[in-house]
């Protein structure tokens, strides 16, 4: 969950309509359009999650994060069966309680149940869970890493660059490159997240 | 007797952090604040070229003299070139010798290989305009022709096809016929990378998409990761772009040369060697300090302040041997963060505890831009001043660090807190100053007393213990500087 206490706004005097914003938002709430045969920015405010993206890659810096009412993004845990949400965490291999996003304090439950609810695509995971709203970083895996255990298939949006795909994981390192380079503890590790994964929730 | 204090390093204009103006009182001058000189604690440290009386001009001979041996011949005149730097290095000594690095390898490479088009891609961190602030204040920009950018990991990516399957660079980073990879080689994010593989992270990071990053933190494992970084530059794609590396070579005290190599693994293994030698001393030192309060009083975010060139990242760590591989996890890494429920509860018994000797953080002056907030529920933390305290509040990453922060006025009120809640009269303050460290008189007094045995044990026990995990060859500890 989330509490969102900016959003984005756009000086469309200093926009020069370069889409970069577009690009980099991570739940498509910005969109450019002609007006007076100019391309200017519409940010849909009923969209934005308040990360930076847009505002720290604006090449013109016509862009700034302002004070909004505060208002929580988040899905309900409660709402679901919980054997339901530890199985879609299981098969995602997280801990239910585990911590997804640093940002935002989301946590793996949350995310399994935003899925149950609907959510299909990492924006809509986003906007469901607030996580991946942050830094917008970190946290980028362990959403594909859901979708993909949910069985949702998805679609990233032309010209955005955002959510290029899931990469491997501990799991599915080959066999010769634990072999050929032990000293790195590959085993080790995957045990280590073994014991996280199968660890009893309390 | 006890020593002056060091002066600490400037507060700095950024976007990240809060108006210079409104730090109106540094660590250093409060009141029974003392200075320890490197030296006096780690007697074999290396001399360094900078800071010294010549300035700049010794980061230029030792860079011209390392570029000397260098390979260039594959980049021929009309040939493009991306420098690759990271935001990292204008970190340290105010960023000048790495700027100055960067500035004479242009020109080396300009002249040896006639090629005109040299440019400037600087990687960063979670704080996206960070690079561009340092690119401004060192004057790049003009040095670099308006060729000098900084690339954020939310960029426009390009897939690279590695032997861990696909991973992601940025676009920017590569588009050139030749990268030289130029970096520095203080052991900094230790608790990430537990000096495996350092010199070739940034292939991993810095040059990477959000997707390789996350990668990294979130998919492989606390050891495992460090090898994203290898599968990437291993990669077809990059080696036939790779042309060579330079690394200015740190120790706590300053720089002490600077390494170039086509080789990578050469200069990874002498600054794998060299970051051990020169950092596990110090921060087995930080280890053997038995209670403290902590003052955050640096241009950057909580976790990257310094305390003689060592990160408070690594002092959240000290209480267990970081550079021992047989620790899988670090008290501090996203591994950890993400392995304790949200009562504060690890997920398993083993998850090491956050260093029981920091028994208050007094944050007078950090940044914003980096998830913090896991410092603040595991340490009680006290802000200075209400312009800091709005600052976080506001920062996507950190909407949760005032829920476990206090708020204090000014920075004499919080540690009287401080000293009362805790009774500790011990001070450590992580403010950038060269030379030595400053901290409170008592503090002073223990690490003079311990620092003896400290350094017996890392050269005699510990240090070849490291060497053996990762597969180095002991002879390189008596060839690096």
């Amino acid at each position: 969950m989330k509490t969102v206490k900016v959003q984005a706004q756009v000086d469309q005097e200093l926009c020069t309509g370069c889409r970069t914003c577009e690009k980099v938002c991570p739940v498509y709430a910005v969109e450019l359009e002609k007006q007076d045969g100019q391309l200017k920015v519409n940010i849909y405010l009923d969209i934005c999650v308040g990360c930076w993206n847009c505002e720290q890659r604006c090449p013109e810096h016509a862009i700034a994060m302002v004070p909004c009412e505060p208002f929580d993004i988040g899905t309900e845990v409660s709402d679901f069966d919980y054997a339901e949400i530890e199985a879609l965490c299981k098969k995602a291999r997280f801990h239910p309680k585990q911590l997804m996003c640093y940002c935002t304090a989301t946590r793996a439950e949350e995310v399994a149940a935003a899925i149950l609810a609907g959510a299909g695509s990492p924006d809509a995971l986003v906007r469901a869970t607030g996580v991946g709203s942050g830094c917008g970083i970190e946290c980028n895996q362990t959403i594909l890493r859901f979708l993909e255990a949910a069985g949702k298939s998805w679609q990233r949006k032309k010209g955005s660059y955002q959510w290029m795909g899931r990469t491997m994981t501990a799991w599915e390192v080959p066999q010769e490159i634990r072999t050929n380079f032990a000293s790195f503890r590959f085993d080790s590790d995957e045990e280590l997240f073994d014991r996280i994964v199968d660890a009893p929730v309390d | 007797m006890y020593n002056q204090p060091l002066e600490p390093a400037p507060t700095k204009e950024s976007q990240y952090g809060v108006d210079p103006a409104t730090v109106t009182m540094r660590g250093a001058e409060l009141e029974n604040m003392t200075s320890v000189p490197l030296g006096e604690l780690i007697p074999d440290l290396p001399g360094v070229i900078y800071p010294s009386d010549k300035g700049l001009a010794a980061v230029r001979a030792e860079t011209e003299a390392a570029l000397e041996s260098v390979d260039m011949s594959m980049i021929t005149e009309g040939k493009t070139v991306n420098i690759l730097a990271s935001h990292h290095g204008f970190t340290f000594l105010g960023g000048f010798p790495y700027a100055e690095m960067l500035r004479t390898i242009k020109d080396v490479v300009s002249v040896r290989t006639q090629a005109k088009q040299v440019r400037l891609r600087a990687g960063l961190g979670m704080r996206f305009r960070e690079t561009e602030e340092y690119i401004k204040t060192h004057g790049l920009d003009e040095y670099f022709e308006g060729k000098a950018i900084g690339i954020a990991p939310i960029d426009a990516g390009i897939p690279i096809e590695t032997e861990l399957g696909t991973l992601y660079g940025l676009k920017k980073a590569y588009d050139a016929d030749f990268i030289i990879h130029a970096h520095n080689s203080d052991v900094r994010e230790v608790h990430f990378h537990r000096q495996v593989d350092r010199a070739v992270k940034p292939f991993g990071m810095s040059y990477a998409r959000c997707e390789t990053r996350s990668t990294y933190h979130m998919n492989m494992g606390p050891r495992a990761a460090n090898f994203v970084a290898r599968a990437i530059f291993e990669s077809p794609f990059v080696q036939e772009k790779f042309a060579f590396a330079a690394f200015m070579i740190m120790s706590p005290a300053g720089a002490i040369t600077v390494d170039a190599d086509n080789d990578l693994y050469a200069i990874n293994d002498r600054t794998t060697v060299g970051g051990m030698k020169h950092y596990g001393k110090i921060i087995s030192l930080f280890g053997a300090i038995d209670e403290c309060i902590v003052i955050l009083d640096f241009p950057c975010p909580v976790p990257y302040v310094f305390a003689s060139g060592v990160i408070y990242a690594n002092m959240v760590g000290a209480n267990i041997d970081l550079f021992d591989l047989d620790n899988p996890l670090p008290p501090y890494t996203w591994y950890t963060e993400t392995f304790y429920n949200e009562h504060g509860k690890p997920l398993i018994p083993e998850i090491p505890p956050v260093n029981p000797a920091i028994k208050a953080v007094v944050h007078n002056y950090a940044w914003i831009g980096y998830p913090a907030v896991f410092f603040a529920e595991h340490t009680p933390t006290i802000v200075v001043g209400a312009a800091q305290a709005e600052l976080f509040n506001r920062d996507p990453m950190n909407l949760n660090y005032m829920k476990h922060a206090l708020l204090a006025d000014n920075l004499k009120a919080a540690m009287e807190f401080a000293y009362r809640t805790t009774g500790t009269d011990k001070v450590m303050i992580f403010d950038g100053a060269s030379g030595g460290l400053n901290v409170s008189r008592s503090l002073a007094d223990h690490l003079l007393k311990v620092a003896p045995e400290v350094n017996r044990r890392v050269g005699e026990d510990l240090m070849p213990k490291w060497l053996v995990q990762r597969d180095i060859d002991p002879g390189l500890l008596q060839q690096v500087a």
